[in-house]
């Protein structure tokens, strides 16, 4: 090795010295996610209000890790809950099985089950990991160990992405 | 007969259908209105088929010969053909896999399509949908259908236990033909025409035993289930095929559950059985067993109060109390639903207790062992002469159905390859009915005489007599005189026509129920009246392994230690399994005199209140065994996977009692019972067949039938079978909703001079036991009687009851 050879690679890391980093100072920054990143499951509502998901359970059927579990019910003709005559009672993710494949968001025959950008998902305890509805219906932000720590702390859920919009993601908000 | 079906070569009988054809030679069509046991009559048009034959030359009868081949000419029909009404004929080719074949179902498909809405995410049919797989398979996978689809109602409740969405109906007619086939009972019906037509019922609700029958077959999700409505998926249940322990038929059912909870029951095939049909009480009174108040641990007596407890803590407490006592001083009750492991167990318990107080309840006066031929249920629906002695329709559903079987005058049908014919060209739309083979005598008119050639109704408790002067006469030991015949609601000529089928018959069968089993004389007169006639017989019992049971010995060493003698205190410690005891006020009385009372139940009642020990039951749908129906059948019982607890059957009650007692019972479990009864029966229960064993009949000598002079056989109330299990009521809310409370049921005449009205709910007590019941004026009920539905704990009987004793529910809480 001669002192050129030396002298060339110090010249890189100068090089790198001066540029902008890569590295995001996670978590008091924000990450940047790719929009098709499948994060935390949403379930979205129609514009009226109504929840998409009609407890069909295909998303049960297509999930490879077994991770959902969905208890239809019928909806009461005067305060329905989804349009048509069924709605999900019962709509549960387990968050610690789950693969994030995306098979669920395919199978979905009324896009009501979509793919988010959350991923701070850790928590301490088994039971927290079974996300419910009220978990995951449109409005709800954060995890459930963000939503604990923020409600403590009486401030809003921070969360560490910033991420480009993405069409399925109806309703939405970041 | 040769048929041709594509490549394969047939022999196949004549009168078979093209479409048995088909499926005989193992290729498919689709289908949607041909179903088994019923009429085919072509309406979905799904199963065309270019059909041909050769034809004979008009002249010389000769085959006409195609000068090509050499072979005879096939002649195809101008068009295609629907091939479940279609016959073979000789030398017939059937074609199923050509362009023009797969076109035509492929347009049909699309035709049904067009009106049908694509909701299958919501419908519950879903999965197991006829329509959805054919339309997968033979289906061109597109709509070319832009337009508006017809509208109609979508959750129509035909009754509280069947939903019809009348937009999802392919019109394929099914349940309509079967209304009118099966049960006979003609409640449904295409309403309005063409592409408006529904279906639709004049009267509210769907006034048949049978009709959730028509959910299994549906081919679609227009008629569904609706105690499983949106339960689940089909795809997510776990299905388990069982028997059916609510009456002594003991049907083949397929019970799904889903997460611990039974959400639906439906019919499975026995065709030695119950066909593909059940009951609706057998269908839909099955959602007890999820109820909330389910005992699920054991609970000992500790200071006046129950308290959860374990297996082997409830065991070592029995134990102690036992150990103090002597022999012959332990009862114990197993109720007549139990199965023959149970039994094995029950018997081992007792062995080990050295104790004959052994019984199992409800058990009637005489055997339900028939002594004389016995009759198998295809022997019912092949029979040319039945008498019929008692309400059937209440107290073995299927044998009702299997009696219109047979009024249809065609055989069961023989198994295909493929199992039993898609489509039996015997079997027609509005097929008249031989009515005159069948004969009903019963106490009160029952349903069944609508469809019977020749009615009876006697006076409640005149069994004995009745049959005795049919035997008087069969044997020529005298004419029924007029007058006899009059006191029996019958006339001489009814009587000797009713003896001249029945020994004129190749077949007689004689059917009876608990109303002769009550009294052992009745008993004797039927069996010797087959004898006289040479009729086969088919006796009802009054629970599901009544025949198992008895046929076992599970019954106690000498007449004083009856169930009616232990619960008068002849022991001094109980077991009881399944049975409210504590209902009788009298019982509960001796009850509360015991060193030790162990109740092995799934629910809280009046005789765990008094109990020492209570130890939670298994359901029949979660056991695992053997129970012998009315036949004689040893029918396999399947455990579903239902969340119940610490739950145990009999057997697991003996395998906690022997360990704490330090031995090794027989009947400890399933298997250890089946070793024995192995040896016993030459027969492993654990590789018993789904469509069961029937057991060879032991000819026994008949008891010899005298006749007296009276039969101290008197009352006024008269304690039915019924279809519902009455006890479980409160906790099926649907069957609840359809049925309503217990009905006490008399004549118009007898409510308007005791001042009852429909409606009415009285109370009044009867043989010690509380009863409730609302009030049903019907003709059907003579003057002078009154009907009440038996319970396990009081099962049929005829009873006195002053009718001053009704009091108004309202009024009787005004007077407490």
């Amino acid at each position: 090795m001669s002192v050129l050879d030396i002298a060339k690679g110090m010249g890189v890391t100068l090089g790198h010295l001066f540029k902008k980093p890569v590295t995001v100072r996670y978590p008091d920054e924000p990450v940047d996610i790719k929009p098709r990143f499948r994060g935390r499951h949403h379930l979205l509502r129609h514009p009226s209000g109504l929840e998409k998901c009609i407890g069909c359970s295909l998303c049960a059927a297509a999930c490879p890790a077994y991770a959902i579990y969905v208890e239809a019910a019928e909806n009461d003709p005067n305060d329905p809950t989804s349009p048509g005559e069924r709605y999900a009672k019962i709509y549960e993710i387990n968050m610690l099985r789950c693969i994030f494949c995306g098979m669920c968001e395919e199978a979905c025959p009324t896009g009501a089950i979509v793919l988010g950008h959350e991923f701070e998902l850790a928590d301490f305890r088994y039971p927290d990991f079974v996300y419910g509805k009220e978990d995951m219906l449109v409005g709800t932000k954060g995890s459930k160990w963000q939503r604990r720590e923020a409600q403590a702390k009486n401030e809003d859920v921070k969360l560490g992405f910033k991420a480009g919009p993405r069409p399925e993601l109806e309703g939405v908000d970041y | 007969m040769k048929v041709k079906v594509n490549d394969a070569e047939l022999e196949l009988k004549a009168g078979t259908s093209a479409i048995d054809a088909i499926f005989a030679a193992g290729y498919d069509v689709p289908y949607f209105c041909s179903q088994e046991y019923m009429s085919p009559i072509g309406a979905c048009r799904m199963c065309l088929a270019k059909i041909g034959a050769p034809r004979k030359d008009r002249d010389s009868g000769e085959w006409i010969i195609d000068e090509q081949t050499g072979e005879p000419k096939i002649f195809f029909f101008p068009n295609l053909m629907a091939s479940c009404t279609t016959a073979i004929m000789e030398g017939m080719v059937i074609d199923t896999l050509s362009k023009e074949v797969k076109d035509a179902q492929n347009g049909m498909i699309e035709f049904t399509l067009v009106n049908h809405p694509l909701d299958c995410p919501t419908c519950d049919k879903g999965g197991a949908c006829e329509l959805q797989d054919r339309a997968y398979e033979y289906g061109a996978g597109q709509s070319r259908f832009v337009f508006d689809k017809r509208h109609q109602e979508k959750h129509h409740a035909l009754s509280e236990l069947i939903t019809l969405d009348r937009e999802r109906c392919i019109h394929c007619k099914r349940c309509v033909r079967y209304f009118e086939e099966i049960p006979g009972d003609e409640v449904l019906d295409f309403i309005e025409r063409g592409v408006h037509s529904y279906i639709g019922t004049l009267e509210d609700g769907l006034p048949s035993n049978f009709t959730g029958n028509i959910t299994d077959f549906c081919p679609v999700g227009a008629l569904l289930d609706s105690t499983s409505r949106f339960r689940g998926r089909n795809w997510e249940y776990d299905h388990t095929r069982s028997s059916c322990l609510d009456c002594a038929v003991g049907c083949a059912i397929t019970i799904d559950a889903r997460t611990g909870r039974i959400e639906r029951i439906k019919a499975a095939r026995n065709t030695q059985v119950n066909n593909d049909w059940i009951c609706d009480g057998g269908r839909f009174g099955h959602e007890y067993v999820d109820a909330d108040e389910r005992l699920k641990t054991p609970l000992i007596r500790r200071d006046g109060k129950l308290t959860p407890s374990t297996w082997e803590e409830a065991a070592a407490f029995i134990n102690d109390k036992l150990a103090d006592l002597g022999a012959k001083e332990t009862g114990i009750i197993l109720r007549a639903d139990a199965t023959l492991e149970e039994g094995v167990a029950a018997k081992a318990l007792a062995a080990q207790l050295e104790t004959g107080q052994l019984d199992h309840f409800p058990r009637l006066a005489a055997s339900v062992i028939p002594q004389g031929v016995r009759a198998t249920l295809n022997d019912v629906a092949t029979s040319d002469a039945i008498l019929v002695l008692g309400d059937v329709s209440e107290e073995a559903p299927i044998v009702d159905l299997r009696i219109k079987e047979a009024l249809k005058g065609v055989t069961p049908p023989e198994l295909m390859p493929h199992g039993v014919p898609l489509a039996d060209l015997r079997l027609k739309e509005r097929m008249p009915r031989q009515r005159e083979i069948l004969t009903v005598a019963s106490p009160y008119r029952c349903d069944l005489m609508k469809h019977a050639g020749s009615t009876l109704t006697y006076p409640a408790g005149t069994e004995v007599e009745l049959l005795a002067s049919l035997l008087q006469a069969a044997n020529g030991e005298g004419e029924i005189s007029e007058e006899a015949a009059m006191r029996l609601g019958s006339s001489p000529e009814q009587l000797n026509d009713l003896l001249k089928r029945l020994s004129g018959a190749k077949n007689p069968v004689i059917i009876y129920g608990a109303f002769v089993l009550a009294a052992s004389e009745a008993s004797n007169a039927v069996q010797a009246l087959a004898k006289a006639v040479g009729a086969k017989l088919l006796a009802i019992g009054p629970m599901a392994n009544s025949y198992g049971l008895e046929a076992l010995a599970v019954l106690p060493s000498h007449a004083r230690y009856s169930v009616q003698e232990m619960l008068r205190g002849s022991a001094k410690a109980l077991i009881v399994s399944g049975l409210d005891v504590a209902k009788d006020a009298e019982a509960a009385k001796a009850l509360k005199e015991l060193e030790l009372l162990v109740v092995h139940d799934s629910f809280a009642n009046a005789t765990t209140e008094l109990a020492h020990v209570v130890l939670p039951a298994k359901t029949a749908y979660e056991k695992e065994g053997t129970v012998v129906n009315l036949e004689g059948r040893y029918l396999p019982l399947k455990p579903a996977p239902v969340e119940n607890g610490q739950s145990e059957d009999f057997c697991g009650l003996v395998k906690f009692l022997g360990e704490t007692m330090g031995t090794r019972l027989e009947g400890r479990s399933v298997r250890s019972a089946r070793r024995l009864l192995k040896k016993r029966l030459q027969l492993d229960l654990s590789e018993l067949s789904e469509e069961g064993y029937l057991s060879p009949a032991k000819a026994k000598a008949a008891s010899k039938f005298k006749l007296k002079e009276s039969y101290e056989l008197e009352g006024n109330l008269l304690l039915t079978p019924s279809m519902i299990r009455h006890e479980q009521l409160s906790r099926n809310a649907h069957l609840h909703a359809v049925y309503g409370d217990a009905a006490l049921r008399l004549n118009p005449a007898d409510a308007v001079a005791q001042d009852l009205n429909d409606g009415d709910v009285v109370a009044f007590e009867l043989q010690g036991i509380e009863r409730q019941a609302v009030i049903k004026r019907s003709e059907a009920v003579p003057v002078g009687l009154m009907l009440l539905p038996a319970l396990p704990e009081q099962p049929a009987a005829l009873l006195w009851l002053e009718p001053t004793k009704l009091i108004k529910a309202a009024v009787a809480e005004v007077l407490a």
